[in-house]
């Protein structure tokens, strides 16, 4: 397994903000990597950076082992959030330029850019100028344009952020596709979308790493064990819920290592326990249940989502 | 992993035939004209060109009659109106080329760069592997091929023209002043560009461009003897290269070298400017 590119210590800052603030990371060759995180965390500004659209104001990029000095614009293909095209051109025409930019001949260029047209699903509209072309349709034809040189990584910006669901459906399709053939390196602020399609996640927040990994030794390591308790809404039931929970906060001040439960919130009446051991406290919470005579309606025992530690990793 | 095994074979067998810097550079150029005729700029340019050409050897032919039906002037004027070289004409013809004839190509290629990063096309041709040089210049090769284009077929139409109605003039006459009136033009297409580069404004870098090329002309106009050798003189010598048999002064020559300095030191800015912004290369 061999890195097709790190990074080390990027940093951009525009004026006196810093939008990035010295992060690192690996992307391995094959891969699929989502740079996940919400609005304003600083996806796009790591993405243009690895692009060369936008030079950092310090730290490294390598990739295959050089350092990037506008050379690696022959190895990335890059689809922006919302790509631009001449209006005047027609689809077919933009992908054979495209392709003639990244040094192809005309011949081969024409050749790759149909075998494209088709792959995305635009050859009927192949000849159409893309002025009249719709949303989804343009961002299938960034993804051809994109492509057009075989790069050995794929880097989007959101690419189905601005799709309504159908063109979603058929853009997540062809990225599943895609990323059995190439390295890919999308940003979005939709978890879904990255637990889906993708082997790594890099979670950000404020311009620095949160969190990345493996998606699935994230789940293993992150996973706790959670109990969820709704009562009815008598107000007998109500009371002894909240002096419950201001009775395990306190015996979790008073020793957290020793408490059954780690932490309690109570959100829409829905009272939720992380918990160390799931057999003791479900035990023990059962029993002070049925000694007290409160009136249940749901008890759930699981496990923390990826959703529940995303939201706890860029809200922390 | 077999997959991705399986795809790095893929990848490494996948090399096609590479063009050099220059094929891309072509491809560039291409697109650029590409753009102009589908925007029926090529076509309409050289139309006014020819347009303003064709006028000056006309009205100066049919200024008698016109006067004439006027009809306000004392006897024996028009009678005594000395008939207009054909030099003169050309040369008039030249004026009118640097007035409605620059802000024509002004309004051209105002947006020329600063369309394409406003509407974010660029970002989507930057991220190729081509050079900034390549990028620019392609733009500027485009533009010089419509300027010179529509300059050609303006003055040779009012060469023809002149012809007709006035009084021949000598053919070398027509290619010495074209060529350097070409320059002055390029000069001002060149400035475009870089103003276009450097702001969002397309309405602004026709205004600075054409402002410049004012000041230019300004200068050279007031102070003759001290700033003989600036740009701003050739278009004065494109006058003279058709009207008399031009005056080469050491000035002459230092013009030229000077308006092609110019030219490129607008170039390599526009290159820098944009690269500012960006690290590709």
């Amino acid at each position: 397994m061999t890195a097709l590119i790190q990074v080390k210590g990027l940093t951009k800052s525009f004026g006196t903000v810093q939008a990035v603030t010295g992060i690192d990371f690996t992307i391995e060759e094959g891969h699929c990597v989502a740079l996940l995180g919400p609005n304003g965390a600083g996806k796009t500004t790591t993405i243009r950076m690895i692009t060369g659209l936008l030079k950092q104001t310090s730290g490294q990029m390598i990739f295959h082992g050089a350092e990037a000095d506008g050379n690696q614009r022959q190895l990335i293909g890059y689809l922006p959030q919302s790509p631009a095209f001449y209006n005047w051109m027609t689809g077919l025409e933009y992908v054979i330029y495209a392709g003639r930019l990244c040094g192809m001949t005309a011949v081969d260029a024409k050749k790759k850019a149909k075998e494209l047209m088709e792959r995305v699903g635009l050859s009927h509209a192949a000849k159409r100028k893309i002025g009249g072309y719709s949303g989804g349709m343009k961002q299938r034809l960034g993804l051809a344009q994109a492509l057009v040189h075989s790069p050995k990584l794929l880097v989007m910006d959101e690419p189905v952020s601005a799709l309504d669901p159908l063109g979603r459906r058929e853009v997540l399709g062809l990225l599943r596709e895609l990323k059995q053939e190439t390295t890919v390196l999308f940003s979005t602020h939709v978890l879904h979308d990255a637990e889906e399609l993708c082997d790594d996640v890099i979670i950000i927040r404020d311009g620095g790493i949160a969190l990345q990994g493996a998606i699935s030794s994230i789940r293993e390591e992150h996973r706790k064990p959670i109990i969820e308790l709704q009562l009815e809404e008598d107000d007998q039931s109500q009371r002894w819920l909240s002096s419950y929970i201001a009775q395990m906060q306190a015996a979790m001040q008073r020793n957290a290592e020793s408490s059954l439960i780690m932490e309690a919130v109570l959100n829409d009446n829905i009272a939720r326990f992380t918990v160390k051991e799931i057999e003791a406290a479900r035990q023990s919470l059962l029993e002070d249940l049925t000694r007290e005579r409160v009136k249940v309606r749901r008890l759930e025992v699981g496990y923390t989502s990826l959703e529940d530690l995303f939201m706890k990793v860029v809200t922390a | 992993m077999s997959v991705s095994a399986a795809h790095n074979g893929n990848v490494e067998k996948r090399s096609f035939n590479r063009t050099s810097e220059i094929g891309r550079f072509a491809a560039m150029v291409e697109k650029e004209l590409l753009e102009l005729l589908r925007s029926f700029k090529l076509l309409w340019v050289p139309l006014v060109f020819i347009l303003l050409g064709i006028m000056q050897p006309v009205s100066s032919y049919f200024m008698p009659i016109i006067l004439e039906q006027a009809g306000n002037l004392p006897e024996g004027v028009i009678a005594n109106m000395p008939k207009p070289q054909g030099a003169e004409v050309l040369a008039q013809t030249l004026q009118q080329f640097g007035t409605l004839g620059v802000l024509v190509l002004a309004l051209v290629c105002m947006g020329v760069v600063s369309g394409e990063r406003n509407s974010g096309a660029a970002s989507l041709i930057l991220v190729k592997p081509i050079s900034l040089y390549s990028y620019i210049g392609s733009k500027w090769t485009a533009m010089l091929v419509l300027t010179w284009g529509s300059l050609a077929a303006g003055y040779l139409a009012a060469w023809y023209y002149t012809g007709l109605l006035i009084g021949s003039v000598p053919f070398k006459d027509i290619v010495s002043s074209l060529l350097i009136y070409g320059l002055w033009l390029t000069l001002l297409v060149t400035l475009t560009v870089f103003f276009s580069t450097m702001l969002k404004s397309p309405a602004g870098a026709a205004f600075s461009s054409i402002g410049c090329i004012a000041v230019f002309s300004l200068l050279a106009g007031i102070f003759p003897k001290q700033l003989g050798w600036s740009p701003g003189a050739l278009s004065g010598f494109a006058y003279q290269a058709v009207s008399a048999s031009i005056m080469k002064g050491d000035y002459f020559g230092w013009a030229i070298v000077s308006a092609l300095a110019i030219i490129a030191g607008a170039l390599a800015a526009a290159v820098w400017l944009l690269r500012r912004s960006s690290s590709v290369e």
